[in-house]
């Protein structure tokens, strides 16, 4: 309790200490649909009379528009204050996914898994830069938490509201339904199918998007009109917005012929979308552990991510302990991720600070970071399907029949 | 079903004759603040200086251009807008004791040439009928649109030709010459394709009025340096470069243009008053027949400037397109009547807010906020209702 504490406390001191202000436009840290910069902006356009979403500058979803013009204003201080309470929630969240995972408590284990949320470095600098990725994290954990624990209705609402500003998260819906159904008790090293009764999944499912059509309900309200669709779940989707971040979609579209801009975003939408169904149904003995990869297959895939999606995948590991020893390549993932983290900010200074190297170098970096995230998802789904088989034998191959 | 289809064909006449009429509204306030006395006809400015003569020893008309052209910048005309046409490089040629320069007076004081002048036709492809297509605008297709003369029939065209001249005509390049009847009969097509609105000729040539004396296009204002018999003489000699520098009639009208700048409401006639037999040692002439307007009220900025003037419309009473055309129709142009009683005018740039209320209101009144206000209440509501009730 005393680290989480010191550690929460250190979150607030460096918040404020004059490193955020060069961290506010970073483009690892923010996208255009997180970014602190363009919040303000939106907020100052709402509260000015304009139509935030009709300059195709503000993309942050309507409920964050409502929430940051009227509760919270967007000033510095309040909001370094709310992203530290954010991400202490998020970590004891995280604890608390873990408690009912394994049935018991154990403070140390506990006390790890707050400090690998809250001293990863990917997500301290991006919670420092006021990224609403931030936001987007607490609400994914809480959501999953909820499930954890059982409780329904709340973990449904989570979600929906999850989804109004990240749009890929949907795709967590089945296996978070499959957790409700089930429970998040580890399974692993059991895969029998789990017996679940169809109403349950339908009952989930229409609850879910009930909550989806209230709060889009609730969005039109607060934008006037459903413009807000084309600009924020429109952007996740057409990508119209080419600022670099560290994901695989923006060099590409900023390269390729107009001819093939839809080509090039069917496959695209594919390789985020493409692992919801092999994964749930691979997993469905362990949604928890299908949500958790889910939750790395959409950072690495994403349309806009920022620094905090792999990192929050990567903070996720601590709840699976059982699974480290299964871990193939866990030091090389560890070095890939260290050699993107120096590059991408090497990178981007000296393409767009130096003026010495070009887009190339940036996106190179993106590639090293998109390999580091790849090397941690498959070591994460192989330990996943080897569980119930132990470490292979010396000389023994595993055959799948 | 047919009635429906003529319900629907009515309310479509009704409102596109609606729509036009509010065009033509605007049409009509357009063409009204177009074509008031005194405020100017034109809408873009073009000038065409052409250097007809080649050879170190006709510096000055070299010299001539360049200083036209660089007096043409300051007020206003772009580069775009300038087609300059100089038959020769004195700047780089074998005998210039200063290189890359050409000055205009003998205290070498500014250096026409410079860093940053645009020539569009240079060397042997100044010739009579590159001139000719140029002005007429029968030009090959590849010819590059920096060599072209875009204009349209709102733009106010500057000629300016200096060189060696006669009677009724001017010598190019040395091996040929274009006659004042060529001139007229290419303004006269240029009329006749709508490419001008007004031109001012220039020319400083010997027994230059002779030029001019054949124009039989209207909107035509011309003048010239020296009248049959006589020749136009030189000002500055500089006994470094080793030739003459300005001709006498280019040196005064220039002078006289450098007091002033692009606001300034100077006229025609103030120029032409300004000639003198004893400065210039000729009779510099004047043909204002076959122009529609009075030169004392054409301002000089009409002709050698980029200048455009506008009406400041005050921003309460315009909502709409209607009520801009009905204050156009009952002007109050603070500007133009200024400039017809010759005060000097400060034009002011305004930023005009059209409609800029309306645009406040939803953040003005609490509409707007209280929609707001109220979908943060329903998401804490259902999220309370999650978390308690189910």
């Amino acid at each position: 309790m005393a680290t989480f504490g010191s550690l929460v406390v250190l979150r607030l001191l460096l918040a404020f200490s004059p490193i955020p202000n060069y961290l506010y436009d970073n483009q690892q840290l923010t996208s255009p649909l997180t970014s602190y910069t363009r919040l303000k902006e939106g907020v100052f356009l709402l509260q000015n009379g304009f139509d935030p979403y009709a300059g195709q500058l503000f993309r942050h979803s309507p409920i964050q528009l409502a929430l940051f013009s009227t509760v919270m204003p967007p000033n510095k201080y309040v909001l370094h204050a709310f992203w530290t309470l954010l991400d202490a929630a998020t970590a004891w969240n995280l604890a608390n996914i873990w408690k009912k995972r394994s049935g018991t408590t154990d403070w140390r284990r506990e006390t790890i898994i707050q400090a690998s949320y809250l001293l990863n470095p990917y997500l301290l600098f991006t919670s420092l830069a006021l990224s609403t990725s931030t936001l987007d994290n607490a609400l994914c954990v809480y959501a999953i938490s909820l499930a954890a624990s059982g409780k329904r209705a709340p973990a449904l609402f989570a979600l929906a509201l999850l989804t109004q500003s990240s749009l890929y998260s949907v795709l967590l819906l089945p296996p978070i339904v499959l957790l409700l159904c089930t429970g998040p008790a580890s399974r692993l090293k059991t895969p029998i199918a789990p017996s679940i009764r169809i109403s349950d999944v339908g009952r989930t499912v229409f609850t879910f998007v009930t909550y989806m059509l209230v709060l889009m309900g609730i969005s039109t309200l607060v934008a006037g009109n459903l413009g807000w669709m084309k600009e924020t779940w429109g952007a996740t989707l057409t990508v119209p917005d080419l600022t670099p971040n560290v994901g695989l979609w923006w060099y590409f579209f900023t390269e390729m012929f107009d001819h093939f801009r839809s080509f090039f975003l069917m496959v695209f939408t594919a390789l985020v979308t493409i692992a919801m169904i092999p994964l749930t149904i691979k997993f469905q003995h362990d949604p928890l552990y299908a949500t958790y990869l889910l939750v790395g297959n959409i950072s690495l895939f994403k349309s806009y991510p920022t620094m905090a999606d792999p990192g929050l995948f990567l903070s996720m590991i601590s709840i699976f302990p059982e699974l480290w020893p299964y871990l193939r390549h866990p030091l090389p993932t560890v070095m890939w991720h260290m050699y993107a983290a120096t590059l991408l900010p090497l990178f981007n200074n000296l393409w767009l600070g130096h003026g010495t190297g070009n887009s190339n170098f940036f996106y190179a970096a993106t590639l090293v970071f998109g390999v580091a995230n790849g090397a941690a998802f498959l070591d994460s789904t192989w330990a996943g399907l080897i569980a119930p088989y132990g470490k292979p034998k010396q000389g023994y191959t595993l055959l799948q029949i | 079903m047919v009635f429906h289809f003529l319900r629907r064909l009515i309310l479509f006449t009704l409102f596109y004759s609606f729509v036009a009429a509010q065009t033509q509204d605007q049409v009509n306030a357009a063409s009204k603040f177009l074509q008031k006395d005194g405020v100017q006809g034109h809408t873009n400015n073009w000038a065409v200086l052409v250097c007809s003569s080649r050879y170190w020893f006709n510096y000055r008309h070299m010299a001539n251009t360049l200083g036209m052209y660089r007096t043409v910048k300051r007020l206003g005309i772009p580069d775009s807008n300038i087609i300059v046409m100089l038959a020769d490089d004195v700047s780089c040629n074998a005998r210039n004791k200063f290189p890359a320069t050409v000055y205009s007076n003998n205290r070498r004081s500014i250096d026409l040439y410079g860093e940053n002048i645009e020539v569009d036709y240079r060397g042997y492809e100044v010739t009579v009928e590159n001139f000719l297509r140029l002005l007429t605008g029968r030009v090959d297709p590849s010819l590059p649109r920096s060599k072209r003369l875009l204009t349209d029939e709102k733009s106010n065209i500057f000629v300016y030709m200096t060189g060696h001249g006669g009677d009724e005509f001017l010598k190019f390049q040395d091996n040929e010459e274009i006659s004042a009847f060529d001139i007229a009969d290419a303004f006269e097509q240029m009329w006749q394709k709508k490419r001008y609105h007004e031109i001012f000729f220039m020319i400083d040539t010997c027994q230059a009025n002779t030029m001019y004396s054949k124009f039989y296009s209207p909107n035509i204002l011309a003048t010239g340096s020296s009248k049959l018999g006589e020749s136009s003489y030189s000002h500055d000699h500089d006994s470094d470069v080793g030739v003459a520098v300005i001709d006498r009639f280019t040196h005064l009208v220039l002078s006289h243009l450098e007091g002033i700048n692009k606001t300034s409401q100077a006229t025609m006639q103030q120029l032409f008053d300004a000639y003198n037999f004893d400065h210039l040692r000729s009779t510099a002439g004047v043909r204002t027949d076959l122009f529609q307007r009075d030169p004392s009220k054409v301002l000089l900025t009409d002709f050698f400037g980029g200048v455009a003037q506008a009406e400041v419309v005050q921003s309460d009473d315009v909502d709409d397109a209607r009520d801009f055309a009905r204050l156009a129709s009952s002007a109050k142009p603070s500007v133009v009547a200024d400039s017809q009683s010759g005060k000097q005018q400060k034009v002011s740039t305004t930023w005009m807010e059209m409609g800029s209320d309306r645009l406040g209101e939803l953040g003005r009144n609490s509409y707007g906020l209280s929609r707001v206000w109220a979908s943060v209440g329903l998401i804490f509501g259902t999220y309370a209702v999650t978390r308690f009730l189910f």
